[in-house]
């Protein structure tokens, strides 16, 4: 069986060539946003590494001031740890709802990620204004330091997510489940989804192996 | 497929970041992924936080297991959550996130490596300061 | 109220700072004048500032570059005329101003010359070799551009108010912290550079989702041009490195806004971490430089011999390798700083290594020339002095990169010239040949060849002469930053250096003339064809300049080199493919969200300088603002009509049937 030839060319000549499964093309604008954002979380995470080898390299300079084995409460740090993981499931659920269109699977779940992620920051405002009274600020050592920035960082990304949470609600209340805000709704949930693996690399390596004999 | 308003010949082989390909519209369906991830994320968790507290195990094999552990749970986010798998339509998606892995690991490596190098070369306070004389 | 700003910022007593910031900003308030008064206005803000048209913010960029290339290209003859007469003497450059202008010299050339020439160069011409209309995301590459020129302004307004930093262009602590830099030098150092990064981080974002999801139907990977495969490596670098500067400048910034304690010398910092993790960033920054450059002359060495590209398949390979090899070669910056003879070692030779695929790289452009009918216009003259002169700037850095010899050259002259040496010779020349090489695409007209041949003959000249004794004095115990001297032998290795900077200016001189000349000329200097250099990949196949959506219809793509091919059959049978069924097309429209969110930043950057609080939360603010309005746009497209594309598609069909009548004839 001959194959099937096409000719292939634009204004500018033509050329006669078998038919071939074309690769590259025009991805739709689903997978180009969400790709787009994939590339600039992965970035954030290289960030976050740097935070992360600071902190590994400053941990025990802690100018015979209080170290993570005195500072640590692992409660907190498991109901903090417990609203993330939750919100990320909560999140999954609001990513379900937008998918199938249905507003009270979408706000329900929404509501119930930021209530979390908002329970998570003020959590973690407690702990940090706790220890800055107690003489434990950022300025009181290096390993603080890097203790303060590296967490410091995380929530401050969580609440850039919160606000992220709260326009994505307003826009869909607007503007309905328009492809642009759905789109934006996948890029939430990609965000939302990877400040949790961040997470699980902060209470791991600063709390758990802080406080670990 | 074509993208008829920019009149542009679209070709979707690959697959969103995120998005799955289940086209259910029932969330229902969806929900068993979740569920799934959230229970092995907490399994994966308490296991975390029990190592730690206990004196049950052997205590130098804790840290490898907390990151064990920790890098488990990553990969159950990934995997549950995000829906980047190794399927032929997420390839791109799982390149970018092999090559960010690998910037972090050179950087967090090689950071502990040459800064340990250097604190270990470094000539101790006293001795510094007699020099400064 | 005002923070630290007071009248005394503004550098009363000392005449040159003073004289080159009013100068410079009266010049510039002069012309916006000048442009509003003639009814500019309008014109420029429709079709330049607030467009996210891939080929405007490109040459916005380049412009950019070209401006703050004037500016470094100062400050190097400020200094070396300092080094020229300051044997046994005290010279004319204070110290203090010394230290700030060679800190002002490297930030502006790397951050603001050079990134900003290869990402504009990258913007004006990806889109049109992928075969598609716009980057990924248009409004994001305007935001992009303009959070950059925020950058430079801030950094240009150090010059009228404050002062810089006199670190050198990586701010070492514990010298840049808050106890030994006081001063708001530092500060307009962090702030210009962190609010351009944004810019430059977002711009890699945008160009790999471009590269890797945008593209002609039918073009895979390996039937992309040589330029786009290193545009591509360059912008993942630019991905994965440019978060740790962000992290590490950050941490600065905390140590001295906020008192933290990451590399102060108190309370356990560890300065050694500053220069790790930075140099964790500048290394992969120079390879973000220097592979568009090597995409440049691969395309340059193509077109001007007449032949395909040698060995494409180890081309991509090498520029993979290379991409690789740049994240693991940082601590060549700090060999001396003690790490031990182990880490040493591996580093030393991971940067022997990458000199490997290099060689490659420069094999093959050999081999392209090779049985190639060259024509030396003046892209390929910067090409071949390219090829020679980066050469011997890798041979020196090959020499650093052994430790027991770097421990000898650190922070030499020799590094010096080292650098200089890869970083003119390949990204500077690089951005000549491709500024030439795509002029008539942008604007529809060429430059004047001679005017071009005396620039290029005046620069490699005046680049031998300046940075050749920099080598001699270097390995004589010169070092680098240093504001006089007094051994005799190095007195006249320094003159020569001033005779080389002297003829680089009027290289400058020469390639002003140029663009001026070549502006008045036009219309006989007219690119009628779209394709001036015979060249070989898509960008040729527009007119000049490219209508807003670059194709009627996207060209299908069935291999390597299509567009070649495709014009090779067209010259055979003296016709053109039939015409498109023509439709409607819609282009992103023109948004202010990015000039505006660069407003916001520019005072956001001033008032967190200077420490006036209310300010920079009122920036903050309008920023976020300005973010959210832009996401609550309903239309973001307009559509030029079918009849429009057809009407302007068929005008380039004429002239590319009267370019194949051309090349038909020739012989």
């Amino acid at each position: 069986m001959s194959m099937a030839r096409t000719d292939v060319g634009f204004a500018g000549g033509a050329v006669n060539v078998p038919v071939v499964h074309a690769e590259g093309g025009v991805a739709s604008k689903r997978i180009v946003t969400a790709y787009g954002f994939w590339v600039f979380l992965l970035s954030d995470v290289v960030m976050f590494s740097a935070f992360f080898a600071a902190y590994v390299v400053l941990v025990n300079m802690t100018d015979g001031g209080p170290s993570g084995r005195d500072l640590f409460n692992l409660s907190i740090v498991a109901l903090e740890t417990g609203c993330l993981l939750l919100s990320s499931f909560t999140c999954g659920v609001a990513s379900l709802g937008a998918r199938a269109r249905n507003n009270s699977w979408y706000y329900g779940g929404m509501i119930a990620t930021a209530i979390l992620g908002v329970a998570f920051l003020l959590l973690e405002f407690r702990d940090f204004t706790n220890l800055i009274a107690q003489g434990a600020g950022p300025s009181r050592s290096a390993f603080l330091s890097a203790y303060f920035a590296l967490v410091g960082c995380h929530g401050v990304h969580v609440t850039m997510g919160v606000l992220f949470l709260l326009t994505m609600m307003a826009q869909v209340y607007a503007k309905g489940y328009r492809p642009d805000i759905l789109r934006r709704v996948l890029c939430f949930g990609l965000f939302w989804h990877t400040l949790d693996i961040i997470w699980v690399g902060i209470f791991s390596v600063v709390y758990l192996l802080g406080v670990a004999p | 497929m074509s993208d008829t308003k920019t009149g542009v010949h679209v070709h979707d082989g690959d697959i969103a970041p995120g998005d799955e390909r289940a086209d259910g519209t029932e969330v229902a369906e969806g929900i068993r992924g979740y569920l799934i991830g959230l229970a092995l994320s907490v399994a994966a968790t308490v296991v975390a936080f029990f190592l730690v507290g206990t004196s049950l195990v052997w205590q130098p094999s804790i840290p490898a297991a907390v990151i064990v552990l920790a890098i488990a749970q990553m990969g159950v986010h990934v995997v549950f959550f995000l829906h980047i798998t190794t399927r032929p339509d997420s390839v791109n998606n799982v390149m970018a996130l092999t090559f960010g892995i690998f910037v972090v690991f050179v950087l967090i490596v090689g950071s502990v490596w040459i800064m340990t190098h250097l604190n270990y070369n470094m000539i101790p306070m006293e001795r510094l300061m007699q020099m400064q004389r | 109220m005002f923070g630290k700003l007071t009248w005394d910022a503004i550098p009363w007593g000392h005449p040159i700072p003073l004289i080159a910031g009013f100068g410079a900003f009266g010049a510039v308030g002069a012309l916006v004048v000048f442009l509003l008064y003639k009814g500019y206005g309008p014109y420029l803000w429709r079709e330049w500032i607030t467009s996210c048209d891939h080929k405007r913010i490109g040459v916005m960029y380049v412009l950019l570059a070209g401006v703050m290339m004037l500016r470094g290209l100062t400050d190097a003859i400020m200094m070396r005329s300092q080094l020229a007469i300051a044997y046994n003497a005290a010279g004319y450059l204070p110290p203090d101003h010394y230290d700030q202008i060679f800190s002002a010299h490297g930030t502006i050339m790397i951050l603001f010359m050079a990134m900003p020439f290869m990402i504009g160069l990258m913007n004006i011409v990806l889109p049109l070799q992928l075969g598609v209309r716009d980057v990924a995301f248009p409004t994001l590459n305007s935001i992009s551009f303009w959070l950059t020129a925020t950058g430079a302004l801030l950094i240009n307004l150090s010059l009228l108010i404050g002062e810089f930093a006199k670190t050198g262009w990586l701010p070492y602590p514990p010298l840049s912290e808050l106890t030994y830099s006081p001063g708001v030098g530092v500060d307009y150092y962090l702030w210009a550079v962190q609010i351009a990064g944004v810019g430059t981080l977002l711009t890699g974002v945008n160009f790999i989702a471009t590269i890797l999801k945008l593209r002609a139907p039918g073009m895979t990977l390996m039937r992309m041009p040589m330029f786009t495969w290193t545009a591509l490596v360059s912008v993942l670098l630019i991905v994965v490195a440019f978060p740790i500067f962000t992290a590490t400048l950050a941490m600065l910034t905390l140590d001295r806004y906020l008192g933290f304690h990451f590399f102060t010398n108190e309370a356990g910092g560890n300065m050694m971490m500053f220069m790790n993790l930075v140099w964790a960033w500048g290394h992969p920054e120079v390879y973000i430089l220097v592979m568009p450059a090597y995409g440049i002359f691969s395309e340059v060495v193509q077109t001007f011999s007449g032949k395909p590209l040698f060995g494409y398949r180890s081309m991509v390979i090498a520029a993979m390798s290379i991409g690789v090899l740049a994240l693991l070669v940082w601590l060549h910056h700090f060999f001396t700083m003690g790490a031990g003879g182990d880490v040493n070692a591996f580093f030393g030779i991971m940067t022997a290594i990458i000199a490997v695929p290099t060689g490659v790289k420069m094999f093959n452009w050999l081999f392209t020339m090779y049985r190639g009918r060259i024509v030396f216009a003046t892209p390929m003259m910067w090409a071949v002095a390219f090829m020679v002169t980066f050469a011997i700037g890798g041979m020196t850095g090959v020499m650093l990169s052994v430790p027991p010899a770097d421990f000898v050259m650190h922070n030499s002259l020799f590094l010096v010239a080292h650098f200089h040496n890869v970083i003119i010779g390949g990204v500077v020349f690089a951005a000549f040949a491709g500024y030439t090489y795509w002029f008539p695409k942008a604007f529809g007209f060429r430059l004047i060849e001679s005017w071009g041949k005396v620039a290029f003959w005046c620069w490699v000249t005046g680049f031998y002469l300046a940075f050749m004794p920099l080598y001699a004095l270097g390995l004589m115990g010169a070092t680098r930053r240093m504001q006089h001297y007094d051994v005799a032998a190095w007195h006249p290795w320094m003159l020569v250096a001033e005779v080389g900077i002297i003829l680089v200016w009027i290289g400058i001189a020469c390639q002003i003339t140029q663009l001026v000349k070549s502006f008045r000329h036009k219309e006989e200097l007219r690119d009628l064809t779209g394709d001036p250099w015979n060249g070989r990949s898509f960008e040729w196949s527009t007119t000049s300049p490219p209508p807003a959506f670059n194709f009627a219809e996207l060209p299908r793509v069935a291999d390597r080199d299509a567009y070649w091919l495709a014009k090779q059959r067209a010259i055979e049978t003296q016709s053109l493919a039939p015409e498109p069924a023509y439709k409607d097309i819609e282009l992103p429209r023109n948004s202010p969200t990015g000039v505006v969110c660069a407003f916001f930043a520019s005072f956001l950057g001033f008032a967190m300088i200077w420490h006036i609080w209310w300010l920079a939360a009122l920036s903050f603010i309008g920023a976020f603002a300005t973010f959210v309005a832009f996401a609550w746009r309903d239309r973001d497209e307009y559509r030029i009509s079918a009849a429009e594309v057809a009407r302007i598609d068929r005008a380039n069909r004429g002239s590319r049937l009267a370019a194949i009548a051309q090349l038909g004839a020739a012989p």
